[in-house]
């Protein structure tokens, strides 16, 4: 059992706030970790990179290695890296750079040092932010709170598949597309098949987290010239398992939910807005009197949202 | 009549459960307000007990209900009335999955539509749904009834093991081991006859009854591929 959550708003305002309180009312769904990814306002010129340090006694010589690699690609800090100053081993990372030359390369280059810093998001916007605990525990650790932005998913674990830690966490980046996330309730069934195939084509996993594959065969969908849609509705039939999970990128973000139609997924929808979670209870957080909600309870069901559909339309 | 007003806000469940229960031992009737789709409102009450919940509840309200009469004046989330031994439970309009899961006996009644699995390894009872029934309702029932006004979505009584699954309106599509049978009059006059002390006067339609295929009663693995969905 896992919660997940996905907010928009009519324009850009206390995203990071509404996203704690969707989550907190579903600590009780799991609380090993819980996971953040923000979209704020979109930087002028290069990348927001969040990372997690593994070993903060090593993370100057890790963001060294961090910052080689980058200057190998093209790219470069546009500012000094900051971090958490709590006492955790682990350490998370926010850091401002230039455009890589190829996003793609860069990433399996950075990707190669991992083990010891490990990039959880790249995007224009997009923030992932990942840990042990609660909402509020994590929010009060990085601040979740007080994150501004138009839209973002929410999501707490309960590990049933994997191991738990801080980065197999979710959402997961579908790494190397700037700005596109993913969370998950459920458990695929054919992960080693899928993952097998992936490896073979070249895709590299970070954890043994099962949740992992929705965001790296999206990935995959896309290097094939698949719309965020388009995969949506192509996951439906070609992945196994029990699923509902919310794909988001810096457009808005959508859902599809399995054959089997075992997770629930509640909305409200108005005003251009939009609120959604594993549990009606926690959209009612964000709206608390009588409301139309939407449940998306049937089998393979998908649908999408965008930030602000005037803006997009025109 | 006496009546009690207990507010449920964001206050924690068990303190709500407890003024609902003694209100219940008091008697009378309890109105329930800014219920704000809580989990878990109203359950395991005693016979006599009377509830009624402002707006929407969230799941397994009237859970392991042992007679009490709760109405719901719009949406209930996953599993309402779940395992109910007895009483009356009304649904004013979407009831979400699994409404009435395993349960023994009483009523549910959705004035709305319900959410897939409904009646799910249900043991007795009826449960009425005014609506149409979702996906994979009455999934492996050992008795009791679901009567469905409004059609029923894919896999309709799915695995049914025993109990009846009865649909006016579209059945999308039977799930295994079921069949669709042509009541007899005199069943059909008792369902009728349930719905219009429901308050349903137009009981009259064109109804299918759905009983177990039996087959899965005697599994043989030999022939596991006409019962896998996959």
């Amino acid at each position: 059992m896992c919660g997940i959550a996905g907010r928009i708003l009519s324009a850009s305002g206390n995203v990071g706030a509404d996203l704690v309180d969707l989550m907190e009312a579903q600590r009780h769904r799991g609380a090993d970790s819980t996971g953040f990814a923000v979209y704020g306002p979109p930087v002028d010129e290069g990348y927001i990179v969040r990372a997690m340090g593994l070993d903060r006694d090593a993370l100057s010589a890790d963001l060294e290695s961090f910052l080689e690699i980058a200057r190998e690609h093209g790219s470069d800090f546009l500012a000094d890296p900051t971090w958490d100053n709590a006492s955790t081993k682990h350490v998370s990372v926010r850091m401002r750079i230039k455009d890589p030359k190829d996003l793609g390369a860069f990433t399996r280059a950075a990707d190669t040092i991992s083990a010891r810093l490990a990039v959880q998001s790249v995007g224009r916007s997009l923030e992932i932010i990942k840990d042990l605990g609660g909402a509020e525990d994590v929010s009060q650790k990085h601040n979740v709170r007080d994150m501004k932005g138009t839209h973002g998913l929410g999501h707490a674990r309960l590990a049933t598949e994997s191991d738990v830690s801080p980065t197999a966490s979710h959402p997961f980046w579908a790494r190397p597309f700037a700005d596109v996330a993913i969370v998950h309730n459920g458990q695929i069934t054919d992960y080693f098949t899928w993952r097998d195939k992936l490896e073979r084509a070249g895709y590299r996993f970070m954890t043994g987290n099962d949740s992992e594959l929705i965001a790296v065969w999206i990935s995959d969908q896309m290097s094939k010239g698949l719309t965020k849609e388009q995969a949506l509705k192509k996951s439906i039939t070609s992945i196994d398992g029990v699923f509902t999970y919310l794909i988001s990128d810096t457009e808005g973000m959508g859902f599809a939910k399995d054959k089997f139609a075992m997770k629930p997924l509640v909305t409200v929808e108005r005003n251009g807005e939009l609120a959604a979670a594993t549990e009606e209870q926690a959209v009612r957080k964000i709206y608390q009197g009588e409301v139309d909600i939407i449940n998306y309870d049937g089998p393979s069901m998908m649908n999408s949202w965008l930030v602000d559909p005037v803006r997009q339309a025109a | 009549m006496s009546e009690t007003v207990i507010t449920v806000g964001d206050r924690h469940i068990r303190e709500v459960h407890r003024e609902i229960q003694a209100a219940a031992e008091q008697g009378g009737h309890i109105v329930l307000k800014d219920a704000r789709s809580r989990h878990n409102l109203g359950v395991a009450l005693p016979a006599g007990a009377n509830l009624h919940f402002e707006g929407s509840v969230g799941y397994y309200c009237g859970g392991l209900n042992n007679g009490a009469t709760i109405t719901v004046e719009r949406n209930a989330g996953w599993g309402v009335g779940e395992a109910m031994a007895s009483g009356d439970i009304t649904v004013g309009g979407y009831a979400g999955m699994s409404c009435g899961a395993s349960m023994l006996g009483g009523v549910v009644h959705v004035k709305g539509d319900a959410g897939p699995r409904c009646g799910v390894a249900m043991k007795g009872g009826d449960i009425i749904v005014e609506g149409k029934i979702g996906y994979l309702s009455g999934f492996m029932a050992h008795a009791g009834r679901i009567i469905a006004l409004g059609g029923a979505d894919d896999a309709c009584a799915d695995s049914l093991w025993g109990g009846e699954v009865w649909v006016a309106g579209p059945i999308k599509s039977l799930g295994v081991d079921s069949k669709a049978i042509e009541p007899r009059p005199d069943e059909v006059a008792s369902i009728e006859e349930l719905l219009r002390s429901r308050g349903i006067n137009d009981a009259s339609r064109d109804w299918k009854k759905i009983v177990s295929g039996e087959k899965l009663w005697h599994f043989e693995s030999r022939d596991a591929n006409a019962w896998l969905m996959i």
